[in-house]
């Protein structure tokens, strides 16, 4: 989609002056550790304060980190069970809810900004549904679904939708006029115009939206799995509450620690790798 | 045309527009409502699954006389509203100290990053076995699940003042402290209540889903899970109707922090954009 932008920005974060290689591997040095010291300073408070701490809710986080090793890797195997049958459900609930939510919500955002018509008409009935915090509709999705992964998947995709709604149609909505007569003056066509000119113009929006989205996902993925679940991160991390295993509740919860993380990683590298013709897309949020 | 029509005309234009929009929105509304009554009276959805739209709002409406139900409305609202102050209490003066110095800022910054995508429901279980079900529970994770986003913009507000406008207070003479109070915060404020926007729509989900897991809890959601665990059609209505009045209080909430920011951050265009 890069390559159909009208005007060839230069890229904003070459650096305009020489020694570029050089200055550059140094910039990302100090990024790095400008993570990794707060991030350090952290952990050795918190290891500190566990290991001279009797509470036994608040273990000492490297051991915490080990115990994580150890349930997902195990000794000698590969990874365990617990990988395969718990972890890897969890990530594929959130990446497919994610996905159809996302799609659904672009395509109805689409619509909605392209015609004022239909944004007028739909505005009410979104801003009550979107209203509506998304887990309380949980028991609704398990009555009407059962309590099986497709049940799982509409409720992710179903809250998840409306962060990336609300953005398409305020992106799409809010394109200058003069873009798409643009189109229209080169009688582009509607298709095209669509692809070319209105979803380009209105991705910063859009990823603004699906940043919201993905950590939502996540949440939602959990949220469903403490309900009426057989299997997944949030059913791990409920069972070890129950048994009372400290040490594997606070492993889980690093783990979705780290998902979470990683989510954000993942999104931002593709933000940076679709926008970057885009100045401003990173200025907020 | 002379000048003057025209610009009467210009003026009352907008006004048209908003009636026209108010009457397409109303249209919407009503087309739904009769669709989905229809839909359940025509027996086209088992009506055990669907109840006519009539029937769930009178139920919410007679919810509203029972008191039961309406202290979990209440205990959810308080909690709600005491974390949402309590997370500003903390993120807004530190997001502010942090913000001044750019090292801090970025070390700050670094950590905020590294905490906001943690799924705040993720303590659940570990706050449940510390602190047991009741408000102090929900309330630290209200907490825990506002802080960032607030923390994060008023960081990023503070950080991006400009330098000049500082420089200049400086230069009149205004003490440090001043320029804190006279520039600082005016110029970071939009981005604090974006902020508090993001983290309220992110604060009412979390301290619903705490109830609907944590057993024992009161709130909206301790209500529809007992009512769900009965599983038959009064039950299901009620629940229904619940959550109908869940969506009218997160829409109360959204309209009234829409209307805070329309009415004090309505010269900064930034206020209204964003997530």
């Amino acid at each position: 989609m890069t390559t159909t932008t009208p005007t060839p920005t230069p890229d904003a974060t070459a650096s305009p002056r020489g020694s570029a290689p050089h200055r550059g591997g140094r910039r990302a040095l100090v990024a790095v550790l400008y993570f990794m010291v707060p991030l350090a300073v952290v952990v050795a408070l918190w290891q500190g304060a566990a290991v001279t701490s009797i509470s036994p809710f608040f273990p000492p986080p490297l051991k915490i980190g080990a115990n994580l090793w150890e349930l997902l890797l195990g000794r000698g195997q590969l990874v365990t069970d617990a990988f395969t049958g718990d972890v890897l459900p969890t990530v594929g609930r959130t990446a497919l809810g994610f996905a159809i939510g996302s799609a659904w919500g672009v395509l109805i955002g689409t619509a909605m900004g392209l015609s004022r018509g239909t944004r007028e008409t739909a505005t009410p009935i979104v801003e009550f549904l979107r209203s509506i915090p998304a887990t309380a509709t949980l028991p609704l999705f398990i009555l009407l679904l059962g309590g099986g992964d497709d049940m799982r998947i509409a409720f992710i995709a179903y809250g998840v939708s409306w962060f990336v709604l609300i953005n398409t149609a305020s992106g799409v909505g809010t394109i200058h006029k003069t873009l798409i007569d643009l189109g229209r003056v080169f009688r582009v066509s509607p298709a095209r115009r669509l692809f070319a000119i209105v979803l380009p113009a209105a991705m910063p929006k859009i990823f603004a939206g699906l940043r919201i989205a993905s950590t939502a996902a996540l949440l939602l993925a959990i949220v469903s799995e403490f309900m009426l679940a057989t299997n997944g991160i949030g059913f791990l991390l409920i069972q070890a509450q129950g048994r009372f295993q400290l040490l594997d509740m606070w492993s889980w919860m690093l783990l979705l620690a780290i998902l979470g993380l990683l989510i954000n990683v993942l999104l931002d590298l593709a933000e940076r790798r679709l926008l970057s013709w885009h100045r401003f897309s990173r200025a907020k949020i | 045309m002379d000048t003057v029509s025209m610009a009467t005309a210009a003026l009352a234009r907008p006004r048209r527009r908003r009636r026209i929009a108010l009457w397409r929105g109303l249209a919407g509304l009503a087309g739904l409502v009769i669709v989905l009554e229809i839909i359940s009276r025509a027996g086209i959805v088992n009506r055990a699954f669907l109840p006519p739209f009539s029937t769930v709002v009178v139920e919410a409406v007679q919810l509203w006389g029972d008191p039961v139900f309406r202290a979990d409305v209440g205990s959810t609202l308080l909690t709600y509203l005491l974390g949402m102050l309590i997370a500003a209490a903390i993120a807004v003066p530190l997001g502010i100290l942090f913000g001044l110095f750019a090292p801090v800022y970025r070390a700050a910054s670094a950590l905020v990053e590294l905490m906001r995508p943690i799924p705040p429901v993720a303590l659940v279980p570990l706050v449940l076995l510390v602190l047991g079900s009741g408000l102090e529970m929900k309330l630290a994770i209200a907490v825990f699940a506002a802080v960032w986003p607030i923390m994060f913009n008023t960081l990023y507000g503070v950080h991006d003042v400009d330098p000049y406008a500082k420089e200049m207070a400086r230069s009149f003479g205004v003490s440090a402290f001043g320029v804190i109070r006279r520039v600082v915060i005016p110029s970071a404020a939009p981005f604090v209540m974006t902020g508090v926007r993001i983290a309220s729509s992110i604060s009412l989900i979390v301290v619903i889903t705490v109830e609907l897991i944590a057993g024992g809890a009161q709130g909206l959601g301790a209500f529809i899970s007992r009512e769900r665990a009965y599983g038959d059609a009064e039950a299901y209505l009620a629940v229904l109707a619940a959550t109908v009045t869940a969506g009218i209080l997160g829409l109360l909430i959204n309209l009234a922090i829409g209307a805070v920011e329309r009415r004090f951050f309505g010269w900064d265009a930034t206020a209204r954009e964003g997530a």
